[in-house]
């Protein structure tokens, strides 16, 4: 037999295959954002940025300004104009730098992106992506670091995606430019790597024909008996490593791979939970209003006589995030606390 | 001796709260769209036209002129910015920012400076500053001036935010948050606006503590809890099954930020089930935190579920049929309780 051939991508390429697969599929998809080519308009500098996390570079040289548009410091202003340009035909993607952003942009997001195709009757779609980068982890401080994704997915009319690696962010990138509604891609920044290096968890293989991750599903890397372990985006990376730890002690944990967090898969988090009876809910966004109190939440209203233990979440703590490398390494939850935290209710 | 009985409105509290703290402090100041209306058109009769949207801040500017009661252009990125740089330099500004969802407007103000400054500056600078968002509908403003939202704030870290649900909490809560040294955000809900409460407010200066929710029902059957309007609803749906032979009590929650576990876990402790009722939307809401640290830490004690009722996850309404069930009734908070208890 023919092993699978391996065709290993970073996180960034993979998204960046994704824009160009859907850029090359639709005339009508466009891009905005500051410094997704970089230095447009100026040939020697053109494409200098390719995007702060490298995942747009390249499509300015291919597509040209018209459909790859940088734009000034003016978050209000792009995404605006995105909303309005999906209104009225075309597909854009619209990158916020960092997710920590959004104040400088929430009354498109929430009041315009969200609320439209509810206001006008059905009668206007809005075929939109936001992407948008997440996480501490690379010394950026409590404005640059946050993670938010909860707050978006408080607000009905807003889709919300966060991949976990290069496979489901190609396919969750992809799904999402062809969504008629808007959906935002929160993208980790550990995951992206970028000039620090590849990313973490880059290298998986990558198929190069275009595909869809269905938005809505999530997935789930690893089979168990004993625990699940719900991850989001990085943590999910994290929930992996742990069940290492636990199978070491002798268990055996299940991971869900969250990637949808708005919609729900609440078919594939129950069903698990009620096969292992217990579980830890893994997220690195501040823990109140969360999606690992939505989790929390919906287990045990739903799952309540199936659980051997209380729900468990583990998050960051209710504080900013910090500058200092040696507390934001503290920050985010690591495989030996999510270990912990499930032998905390499986001994 | 009759005892006394002075009833104010839920806007005539604030109002008197907002008063009290700015005649005891004369670093206090309030900022915000029409807070007085037409400043600095006096002669033609205009000055406080408004008193602020819901006249809670009326008759502020004739008592203590334009410096301290500033009316400011729609600019809520401007004038909140301004209201935390002010605090940082030595005053206390109470802003008012209308509608909360307006927040889109200003949310870099509030939830990265107002909410990190204190943190980012190693406590070096305290931010004694209070803002006031109105929330929810009472009467077709459709889906953009209708949120309640209070859960977005409460996500963030360095924010301390309360919701009054009486004249009597609203009054207290007021002066509790504009005494407070860090940032306090104070949700009004425009559905208690028009209630006639009948409730006595003591003319004294007095404060509800930020971070306690108060027991207004007991009752050993069922455990609800309400915020803001929503305790309204939850003493409604108490009277209700009363009559049915229940007794629910009711924790009004006051607090969403810090919140008050051990009253919160008590009395679920004693009743053994929880409802909790939202009118917020239900993702990722102060509704999804109360269900998550109910099963967390009551896990052994619950006979039954945590059992959220809250708005449904859609835009509000403008149709008036619509809206009225867009929000948590009193049929609904009953018929989730009968559900629980049986």
């Amino acid at each position: 037999m023919v092993s699978t051939p391996v065709r290993a991508l970073t996180y960034a390429q993979a998204v960046n295959e994704s824009f160009h697969q859907e850029f090359e599929r639709d005339p009508s998809v466009i891009l905005m954002g500051e410094d997704v080519a970089g230095g447009a308009g100026r040939d020697e500098f053109e494409d200098a940025w390719g995007g702060v996390f490298k995942l747009t570079g390249g499509l300015i040289a291919k597509y040209g300004p018209d459909r790859v548009r940088d734009t000034p410091i003016s978050e209000n202003g792009f995404m605006g104009a995105a909303v309005g340009a999906a209104a009225t035909g075309l597909r854009p993607i619209a990158d916020l730098m960092f997710v920590g952003f959004v104040g400088v942009c929430g009354d498109q997001i929430f009041n315009n992106m969200s609320k439209m195709h509810y206001m006008f009757g059905g009668k206007v779609n809005l075929p939109l992506t936001v992407i948008t980068s997440t996480g501490a982890g690379v010394g950026s401080a409590a404005q640059h670091s946050e993670t938010l994704y909860s707050i978006f997915v408080h607000f009905p009319g807003l889709k919300c995606v966060a991949p976990s690696n290069p496979y489901n962010a190609k396919g969750l990138h992809t799904a999402a430019i062809r969504d008629n509604d808007p959906v935002i891609v929160f993208n980790n920044k550990l995951l992206m790597g970028g000039a620090r290096g590849p990313g973490t968890g880059a290298g998986i293989h990558v198929p190069e024909d275009s595909y869809e991750f269905p938005i809505g599903k999530a997935d789930r890397p690893r089979e168990g008996t004993d625990v699940t372990l719900i991850g989001i985006s990085y943590t999910t990376l994290q929930c992996l490593k742990a069940a290492e730890i636990l199978e070491q002690k002798g268990f055996s944990a299940e991971v869900i791979d969250l990637l949808s967090l708005s919609p729900l898969d609440e078919d594939a988090i129950l069903s698990s939970v009620k096969k292992t009876r217990n579980v830890v809910i893994v997220d690195e966004d501040y823990p109140m209003c969360s999606m690992a109190s939505e989790l929390s939440a919906l287990i045990a209203e739903q799952a309540f006589d199936f659980l051997d233990s209380p729900p468990i979440r583990l998050c960051a703590p209710h504080a900013s995030v910090p500058y200092s490398p040696v507390l934001e390494a503290e920050y985010i939850p690591s495989p030996e606390k999510i270990a912990q935290s499930a032998l905390s209710i499986l001994e | 001796m009759n005892q006394e009985h002075r009833p104010l409105t839920f806007v005539q509290a604030i109002n008197e709260g907002i008063r009290t703290r700015m005649r005891e402090d004369a670093s206090t100041i309030v900022m915000g769209i029409d807070v007085a209306g037409a400043a600095g058109k006096a002669d033609e009769g205009f000055i406080d036209h408004f008193g602020g949207t819901f006249s809670m801040t009326k008759g502020l500017i004739q008592e203590f002129g334009t410096s301290r009661v500033l009316d400011t252009p729609i600019s809520e990125t401007g004038f909140v910015g301004a209201g935390v740089g002010a605090a940082a330099a030595g005053l206390r500004p109470l802003v008012d920012m209308m509608f909360v969802g307006f927040i889109g407007v200003c949310g870099d103000q509030i939830f990265n400076n107002m909410a990190k400054m204190h943190y980012m500056f190693g406590g070096k600078v305290n931010l004694p500053i209070t803002i006031q968002a109105q929330t929810a509908a009472s009467g077709g403003n459709a889906a953009q001036h209708s949120e309640t939202l209070y859960s977005i704030f409460a996500h963030f870290p360095g924010l301390k935010c309360v919701v009054p649900s009486d004249p009597y909490s609203a009054k207290g809560l007021q002066i509790a948050a504009m005494k407070d040294d860090d940032p306090v955000v104070v949700f009004q809900s425009t559905r208690l606006m028009g209630v006639n409460f009948d409730q006595h407010v003591p003319e004294d200066a007095y404060e509800l503590p930020i971070g306690k929710s108060r027991i207004v029902r007991s009752g050993d059957d069922v455990t609800l809890i309400g915020i803001g309007t929503t305790t309204r609803t939850c003493i409604q749906a108490a009277e209700s099954l009363a009559k049915q032979g229940y007794e629910a009590e009711v924790v009004d929650l006051l607090s969403i930020s810090p919140l008050d576990e051990e009253t919160i876990l008590s009395s679920i402790s004693k009743t053994r089930k929880v409802v909790i009722v939202d009118e917020d939307y239900p993702k990722c809401s102060v509704a999804s935190e109360l269900a998550a640290l109910s099963a967390e830490k009551a896990f052994d004690l619950l006979d039954a579920p945590p059992k959220r009722v809250t708005a449904p996850h859609s835009s509000i309404p403008y149709s008036s049929v619509l809206e009225q069930l867009h929000f948590p009734s009193v049929e609904m908070v009953t018929n989730a309780c009968l559900e629980v208890i049986n």
